[in-house]
């Protein structure tokens, strides 16, 4: 096996994750502002598919990490339990 | 009028003022206030575009000040074509500042990787070297063979632009907007190939008992 195939835990768990149901990288940035607002607000998680492509997709989420935090300050909002929520 | 926190940016405070169906009417339309609503506009997302490059700053090692305002100037630019663009596309969803800060978000993000990679080695080579036969589960031991099964498994299972792909995202590191313009496809694109070798590896790694069954995943041909 070469080099790069010996693989950190870490970057064996990224490599399982299960991002099911599917939704695009293009679906997620039309569906993101919605989806920060609802975690804000603290309203029930209506999109499955939403947080399956956040814990698959590192760029998505860092982008809507960011999205989020700015968001909340916008509103004054303590972004901690949305953040949490974001994470799962 | 909305009262300014002390801690506020005044441009939080006039873009809340305006209702999302102004923004679009103001910006949609030459007259009075569509110059103004232009400049709120971008100032936004020179807010978002701050915000994405400070979030990055580890990423940033090396970049002085006067080269990230370039980056945060240069994100609001392109996010505010990008943003005009698309103004049909807002649905009144969220509020229009949310809407609008993804862009300078995301456009901030492609940058600053853009540039921390510019002069850096995409790492694309074919990696295939054939394992020996035989691996089972019973040769492997708890939590580091698990990442020695996902590694032969990636050598089993994927084709080799899967493998490439996998490997520069995940291992390497490579930020996935960088590899998409080195590879001349999309983000979409490569989520894609990522998403499909995933579901592989999983089946596979159910199969030969690394990973509970849970569902029976569908292998994308």
């Amino acid at each position: 096996m070469t080099d790069r195939l010996h693989l950190t835990p870490e970057a064996a768990q990224r490599l399982t994750v299960d991002a099911e149901p599917w939704l695009s990288c293009d679906d997620c940035f039309h569906l993101v502002d919605r989806y920060v607002e609802n975690l804000l607000s603290g309203d029930q998680d209506e999109l499955p598919a939403m947080r399956a492509h956040l814990r698959g997709c590192s760029a998505c989420r860092d982008e809507a990490t960011s999205l989020l935090l700015l968001t909340a300050a916008d509103a004054g909002t303590d972004p901690t339990r949305a953040l949490q929520r974001l994470a799962q | 009028m909305s009262i300014r926190r002390s801690d506020e940016p005044l441009v939080s405070v006039m873009a809340r003022d305006l209702a999302g169906g102004d923004w679009i009417e103001l910006l949609s339309s030459p007259g009075a206030g569509h110059d103004e609503a232009l400049q709120r506009l971008h100032e936004l997302l020179l807010r978002a575009a701050r915000q994405q490059v400070s979030r990055m700053q580890p990423a940033l090692n090396g970049i002085g000040q006067v080269r990230q305002d370039d980056i945060i100037n240069q994100a609001a630019d392109e996010a505010m074509i990008s943003l005009l663009g698309k103004l049909a596309t807002f649905e009144g969803r969220s509020r229009f500042t949310t809407w609008a800060y993804k862009f300078g978000i995301l456009q901030a993000a492609v940058e600053v990787n853009r540039s921390m990679w510019r002069h850096r080695e995409v790492p694309l080579d074919d990696v295939h070297e054939p394992l020996a036969a035989g691996a089972s589960p019973e040769q492997f031991s708890e939590a580091a063979d698990f990442s020695i099964a996902v590694g032969a498994a990636i050598e089993q299972t994927l084709t080799d632009h899967q493998r490439r792909v996998v490997l520069a995202l995940i291992v390497d590191d490579v930020p996935i907007d960088v590899l998409a313009e080195r590879l001349g496809t999309s983000r979409n694109t490569l989520y894609k190939t990522l998403h499909d070798a995933r579901k592989r590896l999983r089946a596979h790694l159910t199969a030969t008992g690394f990973l509970p069954v849970t569902k029976t995943p569908e292998l994308t041909p």
